[in-house]
């Protein structure tokens, strides 16, 4: 058993000898004795090198794929070397949230960094410290948009099924109206959605690209969400970001997104980090944490948590969110990832997932499969055609390949980043175009 | 020290990536941003200096001693790290097919098992991201629950003065009232006053035991009749289960429902302030609620279920699967008799500390502790002018991260202390000189402990000037 | 004009049939440095005890109770970019003015109110 207490017999004795007691058990007197459990019913603890074994084995029994033509919420991208490596410098894993400026001054200086690169990234004019995830800071940032009268969400059928399930959820015991309207062309449907906008809507909820990867007419959307006296919610791919207009330029109110893309592992699906950035008139409403310049009695530059009469621990059930914690070494890990790139470093990789996507829907057409929809898309699009889609991967999985996301019988979702080559996705289509 | 945009160099390149051997397409001009985003561009030797810099002026539980109350700063084992970034792990994607993913569904099943054990409950999800989230995923099933038996009148929930702050702000984003119970002479709930506040209209009472004052709640039995009674349900904050695993469950204290901190409790790191986990456990009732999907284990392997009552989803994909990771490790490691007697020892070593002081720093008289405690210097203040404040950056000083300042509410001049079992007796001995000489130096030098700290990266910060004019994003001049 | 006091802390500078509304200078002492001041909303009416708006300092908020009844018809927008004039003149920064429609017989005058702070 490994248990990672340091006490030895002798001190244990001394302490207990310290405190007046004979025993562990004595200090649990406050417990009625009728509800003490006997035994715990798990296995007996292990040795280092067994639980080592013990988790190796678990993680060989999931399959790893060197080909992986899949998004959908979730992207695989090159993580450089010096990310891993910084970020995993204990400092950043073992602290906690920085209560303690005069000694935190590197975790705050890290977020306030991150901060200023969502700012950049989106032209919003503030950050938070970042939440949980893509799909809650859609929620958050639907739940700030609601006021006495204004209390529907507006959005549409072409976001990420999961964030749409998310903000339902939130929605529910809020008294929120989510409408979701119908895409029938990928995109969203200006006229259609002109025709819903009411006095009672609060917010317009899109995503750039689109879950089928379409770019969207954003600038119009906003426009018109305006007009309506409702806010502009978009939820951005934040590699996309790096050269499609920022929200800011959409007109946006709230930026959202995941920022998983930026050198987060897929990790079956955590931990990744949500980012939200306002306009400064929003600011004040504006869940989680914020960290704020200022300086010292000396005079010296100093980061602080601040706003902090926003949150829970101060405004208790008047806040506007519950929210405490932030995705801090998450979010560290994607400043990380936006300095190792840069502007063009990160302009390169979304350039690279374009001519890769495009150069596999164009294999994927030569190989018999129908692109769904004709928008112009970035890194994800969807194929359909006669051949079921069960068949269609089955067979890519078999040559070591994980190919699109099944959307329904014949229809799949592809997504290709700068991982690919040439040669990957020439075996990819190759496949495919065996497939009877 | 200078932030990375005040370092960057046009042209400077760090990492590059492969250029692609297909045609470059271009994305149509109409959708394309004015300017590239104003991104820091530095040399990879300045990138790596600038984050080793940032990681020498962080503080973390491998810095030194951290008795940060309520937050259960414990060793954050390696072999948790290792183990989490192994690539059959990391590199996995969420929606591929269950088939290939048995073994990131065993870690869920076989942790959601482990801890459904240790608090007591029937099934848990994993799916909340941090405590808060827990929180108010459990008042959702609550609500959910209720609404099924079509017991509509139930809204409000109820919530001791000495509550973490969370409990009524998750409570209120799940639709519920708040009323606020005060405490008794002895810090736990006061029963009488209990007693008037439930009633029809009750969903839920929230309750952390140990309670923030780190003293176990004896009421807990009447406590959960009255509850009960009255047809509301019992909801464990779980923040300061690190106390009692292994000793006492929630459960079979008679809640209905537990969050989890798998960040506070089972070793995983706390990274800066996230991310974390926030289980929920629930008695048999309640387990149709709970959010999808589940993992459950049958004969032909493991799989994703989806329940028809399910309050939905709360969080993408699967919720923070790398933590899980981490905790099973623990888990693993410890075992049955490891669990028990961490908390043992996060008991004896708070006891220690306080058994040691508390001439100095008063608190709770006559009881021992569990994990915590809080002491008042409220009567040091009146003495010397010396604040818990002024105590907690003279620690700093000295190299020590301060305990929890001004919480709970209740107590004056709060300082929260939870030194963890993970810490050792040679420490605690240090701290304990330390606290001592600390309380001494308020009579001699008061005005030098109100500007503490002295040797700290920087003073004491201005927080007014901060909330007022708000900077929150570096500008180019 | 005459000056009226809640026992909440805020004051009523009641002039014909409006009233300028602020806080006390016990009461801003009390609060601290302000950081921030929520404005309330020009057209909505206000119940005597009613929650009128909240104030920000670095780690409390408050709420402020309407100390009449009546329709709000101004704001003091001045406060929005510089909550400190209530630290510096609690009883020149006034936050709103209120159309009165009724005005609470429990309210205090000056010596009154002195006396009540006094406890």
């Amino acid at each position: 058993m490994s248990d990672y207490l340091s006490a030895t017999e002798r001190e244990t004795k001394e302490m207990l000898d310290s405190i007046g007691v004979k025993s562990l058990d004595e200090l649990f007197e406050d417990v009625p004795a009728d509800l003490k459990l006997k035994k715990l019913n798990l296995p007996a603890g292990k040795s280092q090198q067994e639980t080592m074994e013990i988790m190796t084995a678990l993680s060989q029994k999931n399959k790893v794929y060197d080909i992986i033509l899949r998004g959908a919420g979730s992207y695989d991208h090159y993580i450089p070397s010096m990310v891993k490596n910084l970020s995993s410098r204990s400092e950043f894993i073992t602290a906690y949230t920085p209560y303690q400026a005069e000694m935190s001054q590197g975790i705050l200086q890290a977020i306030f960094e991150y901060q200023s690169m969502i700012c950049d990234l989106t032209g919003m004019d503030v950050s938070n410290a970042s939440v949980y995830n893509g799909a809650n800071a859609a929620a958050e940032a639907m739940l700030m948009c609601c006021e006495k009268n204004r209390k529907t969400l507006v959005t549409f059928q072409n976001i990420r099924p999961d964030t749409l399930k998310v903000l339902k959820t939130y929605a529910r015991r809020r008294g929120i109206t989510v409408k979701v309207l119908p895409v029938p062309g990928g995109a969203v449907d200006l006229k259609a959605l002109k025709c819903e906008l009411g006095e009672e809507t609060a917010s317009v909820y899109i995503e750039q690209p689109n879950y089928f990867g379409l770019i969207e007419n954003a600038e119009e959307i906003g426009k018109a969400a305006h007009e309506a006296g409702a806010k502009f919610v978009m939820g951005c791919n934040p590699i996309a970001l790096a050269i499609l207009k920022s929200p800011a330029e959409c007109g946006a109110d709230i930026a959202v997104g995941d920022a998983q893309p930026l050198g987060l592992p897929m990790a079956f699906g955590g931990p990744y980090v949500g980012y939200m950035a306002c306009t400064n008139k929003e600011m004040r409403k504006l869940p989680g944490r914020i960290v704020g310049e200022t300086c010292d009695h000396d005079g010296n530059r100093a980061y602080v948590l601040t706003l902090q009469a926003r949150e829970q621990h101060i405004r208790r059930e008047k806040a506007f969110s519950n929210i405490c914690s932030n995705q801090a070494y998450c979010a560290l890990v994607a400043s990380m990832y936006m300095s190792a790139m840069g502007p063009d470093g990160m302009g390169e990789v979304a350039e690279a997932c374009v001519s890769y996507a495009h150069y596999l829907a164009d294999g994927l057409k030569g190989a018999g499969l129908k692109l769904k929809y004709h928008g112009d898309f970035f890194h994800e699009f969807v194929t359909e055609s006669d051949i079921p889609a069960d068949k269609i991967l089955k067979a890519l999985d078999k040559a070591g390949i994980l190919g699109g996301l099944k959307l329904s019988k014949n229809e799949i979702l592809w997504c290709a980043t700068e991982t690919l080559s040439k040669a990957a996705i020439d075996k990819a289509v190759d496949v495919v175009r065996r497939v009877k | 020290m200078n932030l990375i945009f005040e370092i960057s160099e046009h042209g400077k390149r760090c990492a590059t990536i492969r250029t692609p051997d297909v045609k470059a397409v271009k994305t149509d001009k109409k959708y394309l941003r004015a300017e590239k985003p104003a991104l820091p561009e530095v040399s990879e030797v300045d990138f790596s200096r600038h984050y080793t810099a940032l990681s020498r002026r962080a503080f973390g539980v491998d810095n030194g001693f951290y008795p940060l109350g309520s937050c259960t700063m414990k060793y954050n084992p390696k072999i948790n790290e290792e183990v989490a970034a192994l690539p059959g792990f990391t590199r996995v994607h969420p929606l591929q097919d269950e088939k290939t993913v048995q073994g990131s569904l065993e870690v869920m099943e076989t942790l959601s098992g482990y801890l459904a054990e240790i608090t007591g409950m029937d099934a848990v999800t994993l799916q909340p991201n941090a405590g808060a989230h827990g929180e108010y995923t459990g008042l959702l099933l609550i609500a959910a629950y209720h609404a099924a038996r079509r017991d509509f009148k139930r809204t409000k929930v109820i919530v001791p003065d000495s509550a973490h702050g969370t409990n009524p702000a998750s409570a209120v984003m799940a639709g519920f009232e708040i009323i606020n119970v005060p405490s008794d002479e002895e810090k736990g709930v006061d029963l009488k006053a209990l007693k008037k506040a439930v009633g029809r209209d009750t969903a839920a009472l929230m309750l952390t035991n140990p309670t923030t004052l780190g003293l176990f709640e004896k009421n807990i039995k009447e406590i959960s009749e009255i509850i009960h009674k009255a047809g509301g349900l019992l909801y464990y904050d779980g923040a300061n289960l690190n106390a009692v695993m292994g000793v006492v469950r929630p459960g079979d204290m008679g809640f209905d429902v537990v969050h989890l901190n798998l960040h506070k409790t089972f070793s995983t790191p706390h990274g800066g302030g996230g991310p974390g986990s926030g289980p929920v456990g629930c008695k048999k009732a309640l387990a149709p609620f709970l959010p999808d999907p589940r993992v459950e284990k049958t004969e032909k392997g493991y799989k994703f279920v989806y329940g028809k009552k399910s309050i939905g989803k709360v969080a993408s994909f699967y919720g923070n699967f790398g933590v899980y990771v981490r905790a099973l490790a623990y888990i693993t490691a410890l075992g049955a008799e490891g669990i028990k007697s961490a908390a043992q020892h996060a008991v004896l070593n708070a006891n220690y500390l306080k058994a040691n002081i508390e001439d100095l720093y008063p608190t709770e008289k006559g009881r021992h502790c569990m994990h915590e405690f809080v002491v008042s210097m409220q009567e040091l203040k009146d003495k010397t002018g010396v604040s818990a404040m002024d105590i907690a950056k003279t620690m700093i000083d000295r190299g020590y991260h301060p305990p929890t300042m001004y919480f709970p509410l209740i107590i004056h001049e709060a300082l929260m202390f939870e030194p963890t079992e993970t810490e050792n007796k040679r420490t605690l001995d240090e701290v304990i000189a330390a606290l001592r000489e600390i309380y001494e130096e308020a009579f001699k030098d008061p005005e030098y402990m109100k500007a503490a700290p002295h040797h700290a990266q920087i003073g004491r910060p201005d927080e007014v000037k901060a909330a007022r004019q708000p900077v929150v994003r570096y500008i180019k001049n | 004009m005459k000056i009226l006091y809640r026992e909440s802390h805020e004051w009523a500078a009641i002039e014909g049939k409006t009233a300028k509304i602020g806080i006390s200078d016990h009461a801003q002492k009390e609060l601290g440095d302000l950081v921030f001041i929520n404005l309330p909303e020009v057209g909505a009416t206000v119940k005597a005890g009613d929650v009128l708006c909240d104030v920000e300092s670095v780690k409390a908020v408050s709420d402020l109770y309407a100390p009449v009844s009546g329709k709000i018809v101004k704001v003091n927008e001045e406060l929005e970019g510089a909550p400190e004039l209530i630290n510096r003149d609690a009883m020149g920064a006034w936050i709103c003015e209120i159309e009165v429609t009724e005005v609470p017989s429990d309210l205090m005058d000056e010596a009154a109110y002195a006396k009540f702070i006094k406890g």
